[in-house]
């Protein structure tokens, strides 16, 4: 069973958003999203709510999130993972053939939480690797890790911040685009050796709502529906002394469920933009590699500035992604347009995973 | 849709306080899942993860921090989430994975170690309640069941000593369960005797707080035939979340559970529940829980047919028509919220089997249902699973299973093994958005303020911005409400949100207040005062008491409490149309908020191993069959093959001094992002011979040279109090 994007909607982002309250942030996001899928709240069957307890600062987070999108008593669920996870999760709901029209949402209300770093941290392991500093030194071990497996430099991790920085000033959505050299990314401040303060994106809050449904209902509802063609995630190793953390063995998982379901074999070639994780600037490369397309063109990675431009949204950082891949995919993207018919999107959980989802998108539904 | 079947199932012993860690506790239920499957973790394509509060395990992020011990290294693994009913939620998760066609077997685990969280893990919910309009009256999980029992007994008549009964019973079935905690033949008169904690309820009509696993193999049908002389199949599902505004709804009927029902028997075929489903496993956090989850079970909001099937003994799993809770349930078996519900689904899969052993209920067993609850009284999840004759008794491991059989190592004390304390500050400030701004600035002024949906002529309280119930229709029109309403339900509590007995005798009377026009179901949950709490009962009048208005901030402590209204009351209610607060730079507030618990995590199994080790200067790894090689630190599974290890018999002595450096790091920032006085550098360091590394902190001389390969030694540490001690200095 064909599975299609209905429509999407974004409510943000911004560094802050005082005055709003998380649901209204949502239901904004919810409103553009249903009006973009030419459906109403009737004709929902159920949602994914993508979000993690405490970046919310609830515990059982899940239990604030059907008033907002108007899905109160129905079939609701909570994916702590990536936005991408939620989609994966919602496509197989589909595809289950009980339900027609699945929503996904996730947001980010960073500006609200005064003790990022130490959430992160509290993510550690608390025997092995919750040490009494940053818990940004494990980007630093990657990055270092990565930079001595690779062929890589840190002017090429470098290059990543000054391309998405620079992309962002073409997205309307995005609050950190921005001009910088090469220099100045590597002489910032540093925060875990080699990875300096320009080579994370600082946080953002927003919304992100995507409508998904059958083909059959895609082409009776939707303005302009988008195709999937392909979903896949998967998990490296949690422990992370025997992780090897100069590759993503989730993203090389999830890349190959996606690339079999959509008939994808040189995916460089086969696809025209590629949407990924840069929340650190080396996992852009990092992702790069385990998607087969190290050799992609760098105008068609992240079109939209990635997270570095757009900001840090927590679960919602795939959403963002998968919005901007639909926007190009409709030929809706403004500045940053490009000529695509087939976008990958994949997303990375952070820090200190390597869970990682792709999706395959469509503008027109192919045969495999 | 491909068909589903469960052709394994796997546990731990249910506990109070296991040694294990999460992950080892998730790994002995996942190796035992997959021997009673036969199959090897080679054969499983996906693996999907319950485990509910990520405050209890004291990890965020918790499913990433247990995929190595749900058997998802290098897998498709996904989490979900729907807080108490996640276990159910779990085979439901796992259905999807299945029945959408994408894998052909999928593997189930859940898991929740509730022990570390301090001071109580009843304390994690306190931030489940609304961070504005909730969480300042200190409420508790046990504060609101309180007030559920109370109303379910107002509307259906049970009495306490009825509702101790079901108890009674399920402890009684526990007896007979190898992973039960608390089985053991109790009396009503023991339950009724037991603490009060917050009237009606006792320490006995409670479930415990428990550290436990369990997992499930799914798989199509082709697959299930081949392995299963008899698969028992999951029939339907059903699964509903209904609004966070939990005092908008009659809390005597879960109307959510019954939707999630009427979804999974309508899968199923079913269409008369009481006379198609032979085993009932409702969730029973509390007792009087599985009659209130019953009733939804059984589409019957009249309540009769509970009535009749409770007062003609049909839930008596030996003698009974419709067995109820024929594991012992999570009163009697144990809670560790996400793997009790998976507990219950594995019971219908050892029923439905035949393999049940002592708990085999006695007469033909063809299609069972389990469920699960959570949230703020708010989410349902049902899956009804079905056999297709499978032989009466069918022995296996699982038939004969004893304690002995099943992982966790059960502790009295965590500071009598190797563990590690923290104390996450977890700091936020929550922005109050339009309506509650409108709200707050309401109390502030000492008046109730309500937003009107002119569509359905719905008054809400706390107001909103959208209708959520019709659309998310704008609302915009404001008013002044009356300060009085009438009690719809209520708790006499004697415990704090920490579980902690209130001192002095003190009682507190939480209340949920239907406020006056704002409608019935238009509820607020407040204290009352100034009143006797055995005066106090459901449809009693109350009136807001305020502070003072040079005392008052704009929160939901303006009102000191609701206090019985005396003599006639006068006049018309008043509701008159404000204009709501614009919103500037002036006016948009945010509410402080923080996380206020502590953690002492066990070092688990491994651990124990890794950290007495280096208390006496040694390093060990251990060696693992199926990969042929010593894993580093000590580990009590091979997170490949998913086989279980003994840190002890298959230790591996290491060199200390015989480390080199793989990768490293120089932080200069603290665990809250300020600027370190001496940056410190982290080392990851390979040991000869050895899969794996060892993290920890490098002792160097200013201007010491050192990078990727250079040698350097595990120093010797006498107090072990986390990775921090973990130290290596250059060679």
């Amino acid at each position: 069973m064909g599975v299609a994007v209905l429509g999407v909607g974004l409510s943000g982002f911004a560094p802050t958003s005082t005055g709003v309250s998380y649901r209204e942030m949502i239901a904004h996001a919810a409103k553009r999203a249903y009006a973009d899928a030419g459906i109403t709240v009737d004709q929902i069957d159920g949602a994914v709510s993508v979000e993690e307890d405490l970046v919310s600062g609830y515990s059982i987070a899940d239990e604030y999130t059907p008033d907002q999108l108007g899905v109160v008593r129905k079939p609701v669920y909570t994916i702590p993972g990536d936005f991408l996870h939620g989609i994966g999760s919602a496509v197989m709901q589909i595809r289950t053939g009980q339900f027609n029209v699945v929503v996904v949402e996730g947001y980010s209300k960073a500006s609200n939480i005064l003790s990022k770093d130490e959430l992160l941290r509290f993510a550690f392991d608390p025997v092995f690797h919750r040490f009494g500093v940053s818990p940004h030194y494990l980007a630093g071990i990657e990055m270092r890790t990565f930079l001595t497996e690779s062929d890589y430099e840190i002017e090429d991790v470098a290059e990543v911040v000054v391309k998405n920085r620079a992309r962002a000033l073409a997205n309307p959505v995005a609050p950190y685009g921005d001009r910088f050299a090469i220099a100045d990314v590597l002489d910032a401040r540093m925060v875990a050796y080699p990875v300096t303060e320009l080579m994370f994106p600082r946080h953002a809050d927003g919304a992100v709502v995507v409508v998904l449904g059958t083909d059959a209902i895609a082409r009776e509802c939707a303005r302009k529906p988008v195709y999937i063609s392909g979903t896949g995630w998967g998990s490296g190793n949690s422990i992370l002394e025997r992780r090897d953390h100069g590759r993503s063995v989730g993203t090389e998982i999830a890349a190959a469920a996606a690339y079999q379901e959509a008939g994808i074999g040189d995916p460089t070639a086969d696809v025209d933009a590629f949407f990924v994780s840069d929340l650190y600037a080396h996992r852009e490369l990092m992702h790069l590699e385990a998607l087969n397309a190290y050799d992609a063109p760098p105008e068609i990675v992240n079109p939209d500035g990635g997270c570095l431009g757009t900001g840090d949204l927590f679960e919602a950082n795939g959403g963002a992604r998968f919005v901007a891949a639909v926007q190009q995919l409709r030929g809706e993207a403004g500045a940053s347009q490009l000529p695509v018919k087939r976008a990958l999107v994949q997303g990375w959980r952070g820090l200190p995973t390597d869970s990682c989802a792709v999706a395959i998108l469509d503008a027109e539904r192919r045969a495999k | 849709m491909s068909r589903v079947a469960v052709i394994g199932a796997g546990m731990t012993k249910f506990v109070r306080r296991a040694q294990d860690s999460s992950g080892e506790l998730a790994a002995q239920a996942v190796r035992m899942a997959l021997d009673d499957a036969g199959m090897d973790i080679g054969e499983i394509d996906a693996v999907c993860l319950g485990t509910a509060p990520d405050a209890f395990d004291g990890v965020h992020m918790k499913g990433e921090h247990l995929i190595a011990g749900a058997g998802g290294t290098r897998k498709p693994y996904m989490r979900h989430y729907v807080g108490g009913g996640t276990g159910v939620m779990s085979p439901i998760h796992g259905w999807m994975h299945v029945a959408s066609g994408k894998f052909r077997t999928c593997l189930v685990v859940t898991e929740e170690k509730m022990s570390p969280c301090n001071p109580h893990p009843a304390g994690a919910f306190l931030t489940i309640f609304d961070r504005l309009t909730e969480q300042p009256l200190e409420l508790t999980l046990i504060h609101i069941f309180a007030l559920e029992m109370a109303r379910l007994m107002h509307v259906y008549g049970y009495t306490e000593e009825e509702i101790a009964s079901i108890s009674v019973a399920h402890k009684r079935n526990a007896i007979d369960h190898p992973a039960a905690q608390l089985g053991e033949n109790l009396t009503v008169a023991d339950v009724m005797n037991s603490t009060l904690l917050s009237w009606p309820v006792k320490r006995l009509d409670i479930s415990p707080t428990s550290d436990g696993a369990v997992a499930i193999v799914l798989s199509n049908e082709r697959i299930a035939r081949a392995k299963k002389p008899a698969p028992v199949f999951i029939e339907g599902v059903g699964y509903r979340l209904d609004t966070a505004y939990w005092c908008t709804r009659d809390l005597a009927y879960p109307n959510y559970v019954a939707l999630a029902a009427q979804d999974a028997y309508k899968m199923a075929g079913v269409d008369n529940p009481t006379k198609q489903i032979d085993i009932w496993e409702p969730y029973d956090p509390f007792d009087y829980k599985a009659l209130h989850h019953m009733n939804a079970l059984c589409l019957d909001k009249t309540g009769k047919t509970v009535r009749q099937l409770f007062d003609s003994g049909a839930f008596d799993r030996a003698t009974g028509s419709h067995p109820m809770c024929p594991s012992g349930g999570a009163l009697g078996v144990g809670n560790p919220i996400a793997a009790t519900g998976l507990m219950k689904i594995a019971e219908l899969y050892f029923q439905l089997s035949g393999q049940a052993g002592k708990r085999q209920i006695p007469h033909t067993v063809r299609r069972g249902v389990a469920q699960a609850w959570g949230d703020l009284m708010q989410v349902g999840t049902v899956v009804v699973m079905g056999a297709e004759g499978a032989p009466p008794t069918f022995r296996s491991a699982w038939s004969t299973m004893t304690k002995a059989g099943l992982g966790a190592t059960p502790i009295r004390d965590v500071d009598k093994v190797p563990s590690v304390a923290d104390a996450p500050d977890l700091r936020y400030l929550w922005d109050n958005g339009f309506a509650l701004t409108t709200y707050l600035d309401g109390l502030k002024k000492g008046k109730l303020r309500g937003s009107l949906d002119k569509r359905t002529g719905r008054m809400m309280i706390p107001p909103r911005s959208f209708q959520e119930l019709s659309d998310l229709d704008p609302v915009t029109d404001y008013f002044d409400l009356p300060d009085t309403g009438t009690v719809k339900t209520y708790t006499l509590s004697h415990v704090n949100w920490d579980s902690s007995i209130l001192p002095d005798g003190r009682i507190n009377v939480f209340a949920v207040i239907a406020i006056d026009g704002a409608g019935e179901d238009m509820g607020l949950v407040h204290l009352l005062g100034d009143v006797d709490p055995k005066d106090v009962a459901i449809g009693m009048r109350v009136k807001a008491v305020w502070k003072p208005a040079e005392e008052r901030t704009g929160s939901i402590l303006d009102i000191r409490h609701f206090a019985p209204i005396k003599g006639k009351e006068k006049g018309k209610l008043a509701i008159t149309p404000v204009k709501p607060v614009e919103i500037n730079a002036a006016t948009a507030q945010a509410k402080a908020g923080k996380i206020p618990l502590t953690y002492k995590y066990t070092a688990g199994i491994a651990g124990t191993k890794f950290y007495k080790d280096l208390a006496a200067g040694k390093l060990t790894g251990t060696y693992a069959p199926a990969v042929d090689a010593v894993l580093v630190p000590p580990a009590m599974f091979d997170e490949h093959a998913m086989e279980l290890l003994d840190p002890e018999k298959n230790a591996r002595a290491l060199d200390p001094n015989s480390g080199v450096i793989e990768s490293f790091t120089i932080v200069f920032e603290d665990r809250q992002g300020e600027l370190l006085d001496d940056p410190a550098t982290i080392v990851q360091v390979r040991f000869p011979g050895t899969i794996g590394s060892v993290f920890g902190r490098l002792e160097a001389k200013v201007g010491a040279e050192f990078g990727e390969g250079t040698p350097v030694k595990l120093a010797k540490r006498r107090k072990i109090t986390g990775p921090d001690e973990v130290v290596f200095q250059l060679k």
